[in-house]
């Protein structure tokens, strides 16, 4: 899979922000405010199906 | 070289490139290209002739562009084997056959214009790596001129420059008109020590010595040339590197600390004048000179992940290629049967790469004379019952050291022992539970949950610390006396990759407030990448925690080395709050909820297997 967009949020200070995902390739995450490495990757967004 | 290459016990592949590896340590099965150089190595008396007449000229390489080579060439003038090369590409150009001139004058006949490369397998034991670096191209350092001004050379080409050998037989002169100059300046640091986005930050090593040695070259060839050395700072620190650096400066040379802004080229005089903040008398300073040498740093080789995926390496943030332990196996790479020799591992002088080289053949002697080696206690064992040959532990697997499962066959994948590092990442990926771990089994961590979470556990911070980095990161904060909360808990895993979803679930229904999971900074992981996949699962357990209701700021993880006693103490303080943060409520929510999700995953596995009984009898 190629690289990706991605929201990042760090559950130690609750900063939220955009980064490159890549699934190939995980690299270490560091939150930008605080430097905790707690930063989870927000899941996708899916575009809600019509019924 | 020339020994290496009479060696009798040296089989000795040049111009060949290693294609795969396989295997495990003692055991590896490399195959190796052998370029097709159509000349024939042991034949070629290294005559010239065919060089002679050879129309074809191209810039030469070794020479750095300095000088002109034919198709067919000798690479440098001390090569192993003394035997001509074929250039093809060169050879050919856009013609679809050979002019043949080289083939008419080889008195050998060694020339053969129909040569295919060939493909060798060997077995080894052990491999020593020695792929070296490569140097820094200057070029986007744009304010010095490289690209614009002839009279602005690397050190590199230098070297060819003041080399005997060299285009212009040692005679050391400017390009832009072909005569001595007169003032020459070295500007250290470039591509080095660099917080700018540009070239690298780490320092070098080896520049600041090749700088000093190169004004003693040209003083000695040139007694009374002006040379000046830009710098921020000489680091002079191998044995008798002082005493050089000292006679350096008693020959007149002058050291300017401050690095140039700027480098413009006079059009009329080809002469450059630089720009530089003296640090030393806080002036600004403009020197006039006839000629610059950019001291370039050194990099990684840039085809260096070819070498590290066939050897299933890992590197450093820098690029270079990860040491076993940095202190006490400087020469072992993470992968048993495989050593490091010289810039592959980290940049350094002859003589660092030659002890390197020394002790990485020592090191791999004691193997290959001992004929047999120990294998670790710790590795993953698989119940072949289990195993559903989904074959995803050979997938995680860093070190290659599980054999795929074969599903239409019902084959159970194979762990190599001899080749099995113990990380445990395996185990904690294994769907099925199909692995263990010897002695962190299952089992055994969760009855260290169990008894950590026996008393008060809402009171109980549970970590669990990687043995190589965090776990001692804790150590470290201990020796140093830093304070942190005596209500922490930790269980030490080999690697943070081994930290399963079910410890942490078991944590979270026995009470734990909150699970912290820490390891090796990635570039530090003493198990290649097994890191990577804690990585992977943490953000699954997140989103788990997410869609059960429960909040995923429970769950942390940090990342801590065993240098950072003072991180680990700190983030200990820090989760403290957090644990405090923590309700009755949320902790008996949390209990319930994951006692129900178990129950119902209990029964659909009972559903499952009861489904397959009926199956069978029918
Ligand atoms: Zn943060």
């Amino acid at each position: 899979m190629a690289p990706r967009e991605t929201r990042f949020k760090c559950l130690h200070c609750g900063h939220e922000y955009t980064g490159t995902y890549d699934p190939d390739n995980v690299t270490e995450r560091t939150c930008p405010k605080c430097r905790s490495n707690s930063v989870r990757r927000l899941p996708d967004v899916k575009p809600t199906e019509k019924k | 070289m020339m020994d290496v290459g009479r060696h009798p016990r040296i089989e000795l592949m040049t111009f060949s490139e290693v294609e795969s590896v396989t295997g495990y340590v003692g055991n590896f099965q490399v195959t190796v290209r052998k370029k097709a150089r159509y000349v024939d190595a042991s034949e070629c008396t290294a005559c010239a002739e065919c060089s002679k007449v050879c129309p074809v000229a191209v810039p030469d390489e070794y020479q750095q562009g300095f000088s002109s080579r034919k198709a067919i060439y000798l690479p440098f003038p001390q090569a192993v084997p003394s035997a001509y090369i074929l250039n093809m590409e060169n050879c050919l150009g856009n013609n679809p056959i050979a002019c043949g001139k080289c083939a008419e004058v080889c008195e050998k006949k060694c020339i053969n214009y129909d040569d295919q490369d060939e493909l060798v397998k060997i077995e080894v034991g052990v491999i020593i790596t020695a792929t070296g670096m490569q140097v820094y191209d200057p070029t986007e350092y744009d304010e010095y001129g490289y690209t614009r001004y002839e009279n602005v050379i690397t050190s590199m080409e230098f070297e060819r420059l003041i080399c005997a050998g060299g285009p212009t037989e040692g005679h050391f002169i400017r390009p832009s008109d072909r005569r001595a100059p007169q003032t020459i300046g070295f500007i250290q640091c470039v591509g080095s020590r660099s917080r700018d986005g540009r070239g690298n930050p780490y320092c070098s090593n080896i520049c600041c010595m090749n700088t000093v040695k190169d004004t003693l070259l040209l003083c000695d060839h040139y007694p009374g040339i002006e040379a000046k050395v830009f710098y921020m700072d000489i680091r002079a620190f191998g044995k008798g590197f002082e005493d050089l650096y000292m006679r350096s400066k008693e020959e007149g040379v002058r050291y300017i600390r401050g690095i140039p802004g700027e480098v413009i080229e006079n059009p009329d005089t080809r002469n450059l004048t630089l720009t530089v903040e003296n640090t030393t008398t806080g002036r600004l300073e403009k020197h006039e000179l006839e000629m610059i040498v950019l001291s370039q740093g050194v990099i990684p080789r840039q085809d260096g992940d070819s070498i590290r995926k066939l050897l299933t390496l890992s590197t450093t943030s820098d690029g270079f290629i990860m040491e076993s332990h940095p202190k006490l196996k400087p020469v072992d790479a993470p992968t048993r049967g495989i050593y490091l020799a010289g810039c592959v591992e980290s940049p350094k002088d002859v003589k660092d790469s030659v002890t390197q080289a020394s002790a990485a053949a020592a090191r791999a002697s004691i193997l290959l004379n001992a004929g047999k080696t120990k294998v670790e206690a710790i590795t993953s064992q698989i119940d072949t019952d289990k195993c559903n040959y989904c074959g995803i532990c050979a997938k995680v697997c860093p070190y290659n050291a599980i054999l795929a499962p074969d599903r239409k066959a019902e084959k159970a994948p194979i762990i190599i022992q001899a080749a099995c590092a113990g990380c445990g990442a395996c185990a904690a990926e294994c769907p099925q539970d199909a692995i263990t771990m010897r002695h962190f089994t299952d089992e055994q961590m969760m009855a260290q949950i169990e008894a950590i979470l026996e008393v008060e556990p809402h009171k109980h911070l549970l970590t669990f610390a990687c043995n190589w980095c965090s776990y001692a990161g804790g150590d470290d904060a201990g020796t140093a006396r830093l304070q942190y909360p005596t209500t922490c808990r930790l269980i030490r895993t080999m690697c943070s990759g081994r930290v399963d979803e079910k410890f942490v679930w078991h944590a979270f229904r026995l009470g734990a407030p909150i699970v912290l999971v820490s390891g090796c900074h990635f570039s530090d992981c003493h198990y290649i990448s097994a890191v990577r996949w804690t990585q992977k699962r943490m953000d699954r357990m997140w989103n788990k925690l997410d869609k059960l209701g429960i909040r995923p700021e429970r769950l942390r993880l940090e990342w801590i080395s065993a240098a950072e006693g003072q991180k680990f103490a700190k983030v200990m303080r820090e989760i403290e709050d957090a644990v405090k943060a923590v309700t009755t409520e949320e902790i008996e929510f949390t209990m319930k909820v994951l006692a129900e999700e178990e129950a119902k995953n209990k029964a659909k596995k009972e559903k499952r297997k009861a489904k397959a009984a009926a199956e069978v009898t029918a």
